[in-house]
């Protein structure tokens, strides 16, 4: 019986094979499509219309250099409202009806856990772009994450503390994954600094209104604040803790990484510290490029989200390039060896296909950010590998 | 010290709550609808309060220009939206409501953007001292006196007129208050004007203090109104009073003490649902 | 075909998950806004169950009984409210079940638990699964409406207090709905958690519930066939509007709205007049 089962399996991936030999060369006269999920409504809505923008701008500069081989790229584009309950017949949909090779996830941690085991199945490479959940790259060898992990950025926040000569610390965190990733990582690595971390608050997705946390940050008196949190909750956040009057240093991440927190911030954001992936003031002719390309073609301000999609889907096209458009092991292989310097960095994957990279940390100065230093430490900014 | 602090923040934050929930139980008292498209209509002030704000530069304005948008919307809404269903069963205009809120909330995201809108100079953000290293933001000071204003000019209205009495005669009873000549019509659209007009008044506050309007403002105070005009004992507005302060107040100590256990919205449900269990008619109805 | 698949998988989930409600808020109008806290009760035992190694069946077996004991507890707790109370009451569940989750590493927390072990089913197999278990609610359904519980049922719906002075034990049977209704959901849950083979505590939140009573309404509140056509549209709704992309939630909610401001009685309400009027015009012709 178990035999039987066996040969059918053989006979049904030998028939596979040949089907793909067969169609092979035939789709390869359509054009490529790169499939790609992002909440464009729903809650996250604000950042999918950045990661958007992005993803579309990698594709009209590779389309404009020629595509792949004289043929456009096209991106199809599903929303997925930034839940795992709508991500799983989006995505679906994209590797069936629409016969993508490659996807890229420009949404959420929720969507992107989903429909990472999709992919994976269906021996789809898939490209997430800012979605820090540990778990997606864990899905199999198919999955690659261009950002940092929670973790990592949590380390990064802890070592940015002891740099400034801190030692007391309170922790606000943002209740989502991406909030608790930060804390473990930040009092992990807390410990090795010796920092006292003296309280930590945590506060919803939904709340903007952050006055008991500030009084309470006062009386607490720490040497610097550790918030994590998105542009539309750290902005209001920012805010009343400098009106309760604490003065305190404050720490960010990349979900400050907006213009619309300093516009929302306004005078309050001054002096603000973000540890990021894109460095406004880097030197680094692709992330100059992407800055100036980025406004050009959208006429806003670029933020993280926007260059990590975009990130994430050149280092689709690029690995696409390198296979002439196959799809499948030939890509993922193709991927996972590329060395790709993008606007948040130089990238190559480890076994697990993180990727190691410097944390940039920007401060707010005259309403813009601007570099304050590079946290370039890779032990301490490991990412996870295979065997852990 | 800190708890002065906490029960002031929790004063401002009830305030906010007050303001859109006395709003919400007039519609209640007098309707009986659970309407969560009022959250629209606060929503709705908040926008035209920037706007205004950033086109004209006066606060004052736009306070009047979005409690007046806000209010005929409101009746717009219920002529349009609610008046011909009013004799179904009460689910029927709950979900009614909820699909004009989501509708809303779209519309917002799809005219304004996603990311939202500020203030370009936001007024009433300077630091005021009150002593002993107690300090406010105005908007903060602002939203109190403001809300106690508008609630005093309120109850004025609705002993000292005579169209204040028709309403609360319409309230206790509609087919008595109807034989003495009451205009029905007349007094729902003037429950649903003055009910959004003061969900607008909230929603230029939370702009102000935020410096940010967004789509999805609304989402919270939607189904949170609802738990405090159940808390206070579903259409009376001194018991929604009360219990938006207590909530307010509830949940500023709760962020602090319970955060690690139960979520902000967790803490209030928590609340309410223990209120209920022991006085299954409110915190604060009369009966 | 594996898009097809999913479609209709999700679709069997959502008619099961949408008829556990109607047997609480269509058949004993007792309305709940917190239903998919029972869903996430589900998923979550079935899938910790097989994450520990239990067989499939078997966790759907736990999650239906785990969501069903749980249910009746919250019925016990809701027979002290009733109608505007009870449906805040239940919203307030549902508020507090994710509020706890969240804070449970034991459940994965806001991380939500993934990696969920496959059934040993095939795809196919799964959505054949669902559909029949949709089935096999549906006829459960239909058998309790005619037998003397769903008479009962729809008594209380229509006025508990006659039946009460009829000597009839309304709370037995309320409680009855509850636990039938939440197990239902429960294994709705478990094909859910073991679909999507993640679940986070933001899949069951206050938008889930929202949703699965719109199912209810728009289906025709009670009517088992338009319950069962509104779940299996509204749950492919997202999926086929892709096509107008940004416009998507605007006519959902824009939908829900006009369907309740014109056609109330939701799909079994045009139905029953569509038939109406063709009896008429076909009884016109005799005398």
């Amino acid at each position: 019986m178990i035999g039987w089962k066996k040969t059918a399996r053989h006979c049904a991936a030998v028939a596979l094979a040949a089907v793909g030999l067969v169609t092979g060369p035939v789709s390869a006269q359509t054009q490529t499509k790169i499939g790609f999920n992002v909440p464009l409504t729903g809650f996250a809505a604000a950042d999918g219309a950045s990661a958007l923008n992005g993803a579309k701008l990698a594709i009209a500069q590779a389309n404009a250099n020629g595509g792949l081989g004289g043929k456009p790229i096209e991106l199809v584009v599903y929303d997925d409202q930034g839940i795992a309950k709508e991500a799983v017949p989006a995505v679906t949909k994209m590797i069936e009806k629409d016969g993508v090779v490659v996807g890229v996830s420009g949404s959420y941690s929720g969507s992107t856990r989903a429909a990472a085991s999709i992919f994976q199945t269906a021996k789809i490479p898939y490209v997430t772009a800012y979605a820090i959940h540990p778990e997606i790259t864990l899905a199999g060898d198919f999955m690659f994450r261009v950002s940092a992990m929670g973790e990592v950025q949590g380390r990064a926040g802890a070592k940015l503390v002891n740099d400034l000569g801190k030692k007391k610390v309170v922790i606000v965190t943002i209740k989502n994954d991406f909030g608790q990733a930060l804390a473990a990582g930040f009092k992990e690595a807390a410990v090795k600094f010796g920092l006292t971390i003296q309280n930590e608050y945590e506060y919803g997705l939904p709340d903007r209104q952050f006055g008991p946390i500030a009084s309470k940050i006062k009386a607490d008196n720490p040497d610097i604040i550790y918030a994590s949190g998105y542009f539309y909750t750290a902005g209001p956040l920012v805010s009343q803790l400098r009106s309760a009057g604490i003065t305190a240093p404050i720490i960010g991440q990349e979900g400050y990484d907006s213009d619309k927190f300093i516009e929302i911030a306004g005078a309050a954001s001054e002096g603000v510290y973000v540890t990021t992936s894109l460095d406004r003031d880097s030197d680094a002719a692709a992330t100059k490029s992407f800055l100036t390309e980025y406004k050009k073609a959208t006429n806003a301000g670029p933020d993280m989200v926007a260059a990590s999609s975009y990130t994430a889907v050149a280092v689709a096209i690029e690995g696409l390039k390198k296979t002439g458009g196959k799809g499948g092991d030939a890509l993922r292989d193709a991927i996972a060896g590329l060395t790709y310097d993008s606007p948040i960095g130089k990238l190559s994957f480890n076994d697990l296909h993180e990727v190691a990279k410097d944390v940039q940390v920007q401060i707010v100065k005259d309403k813009a950010f601007r570099r304050h230093s590079v946290i370039s430490d890779p032990v301490l900014l490991a990412p996870p590998t295979k065997k852990k | 010290m800190l708890y002065v602090e906490l029960i002031a923040q929790g004063l401002v934050q009830g305030c906010i709550y007050a303001a859109i929930a006395l709003g919400l139980t007039l519609v209640y008292g007098l309707l009986r609808i659970l309407h969560v498209a009022h959250a629209a209509l606060f929503t709705l002030g908040a926008y035209i309060g920037v706007l205004t704000t950033n086109a004209t530069g006066s606060l004052a304005l736009a306070f009047v220009a979005a409690m007046l948008v806000s209010g005929v919307a409101g009746v717009a809404v219920f002529r349009l939206g609610y008046q011909p269903i009013l004799n179904r069963p009460p689910f029927v205009a709950l979900i009614a409501s909820i699909g004009l809120y989501i509708a809303a909330e779209e519309i917002f995201r799809i005219v304004f953007g996603a990311s939202g809108l500020s203030f370009v100079a936001a007024p009433l953000q300077s630091q005021v001292p009150i002593f002993g290293g107690l300090q406010f933001k105005q908007a903060e000071i602002a939203v109190m006196l403001g809300t106690a204003l508008i609630i005093a000019v309120l109850a004025y209205l609705q002993n000292r007129t005579r169209i204040g009495v028709a309403c609360q005669a319409t309230v206790s009873d509609p087919q008595m208050a109807e034989s003495f000549g009451v205009s029905l019509q007349m007094v729902r659209d003037i429950n649903f004007f003055v009910g959004s007009a003061l969900a607008a008044f909230a929603g230029v506050w939370v702009g102000l203090l935020n410096n940010l309007v967004e789509p999805t403002m609304g989402s919270v105070p939607a189904y949170k109104a609802l738990a405090i005009i159940v808390l206070g004992g579903l259409g009376s507005v001194q018991g929604t009073l009360l219990a938006a302060l207590t909530l307010g107040i509830i949940e500023s100590f709760g962020t602090i003490y319970l955060g690690k256990v139960l979520d902000r919205n967790a803490i209030a449900f928590a609340f309410l649902i223990a209120v209920l269990l022991v006085r299954p008619q409110g915190m604060f109805a009369s009966k | 075909m594996g898009y097809e698949i999913t479609l209709l998988t999700t679709m069997g989930i959502s008619i099961l998950f949408a008829l556990s409600l109607n047997l609480i808020t269509g058949f004993c109008g007792q309305i709940s806004l917190g239903h998919a806290a029972f869903l996430g009760i589900g998923a979550y035992a079935s899938a910790l169950s097989t994450k520990a190694g239990a067989p499939f069946f078997l966790a759907v077996l736990f999650a239906m009984a785990f969501a069903g004991i749980i249910g009746v507890v919250v019925g016990l707790a809701s027979l002290r409210v009733r109608a505007d109370f009870l449906a805040i009451t239940t919203m307030g569940v549902g508020f507090l079940f994710v509020g706890i989750v969240r804070q449970q590493d034991a459940l994965g927390g806001e991380l939500g638990i993934s990696g969920i072990p496959d059934t040993g089913l095939s795809r196919p197999a799964f959505m054949v699964l669902t559909l029949i278990l949709a089935a096999i609610a549906a006829a459960l359904s239909i058998y309790i409406k005619r037998a003397w519980m769903g008479r009962v049922f729809a008594g209380i719906a229509e006025d508990e207090d006659t039946m009460r002075v009829l000597g009839i034990d309304a709370p037995s049977y309320k409680l009855a709905a509850f636990a039938i209704g939440t197990a239902l959901a429960g294994v709705a849950g478990a094909l859910y958690a073991h679909h999507l083979k993640f679940i986070g505590p933001e899949s069951f939140g206050f938008v889930e519930s929202i949703t699965v009573l719109s199912m209810v309404v728009v289906g025709g509140i009670g009517s088992v066939a338009g319950v069962a056509i509104a779940a299996a549209l509204l749950s492919v709704l997202p999926a086929w509007f892709q096509i107008i992309g940004d416009y998507k939630l605007l006519v959902y909610g824009g939908l829900l709205f006009l369907m309740m401001r014109f056609a109330p009685g939701g799909l079994a309400g045009i139905f029953a007049s569509a038939m109406q009027s063709r009896n008429r015009t076909t009884n016109r012709g005799k005398p």
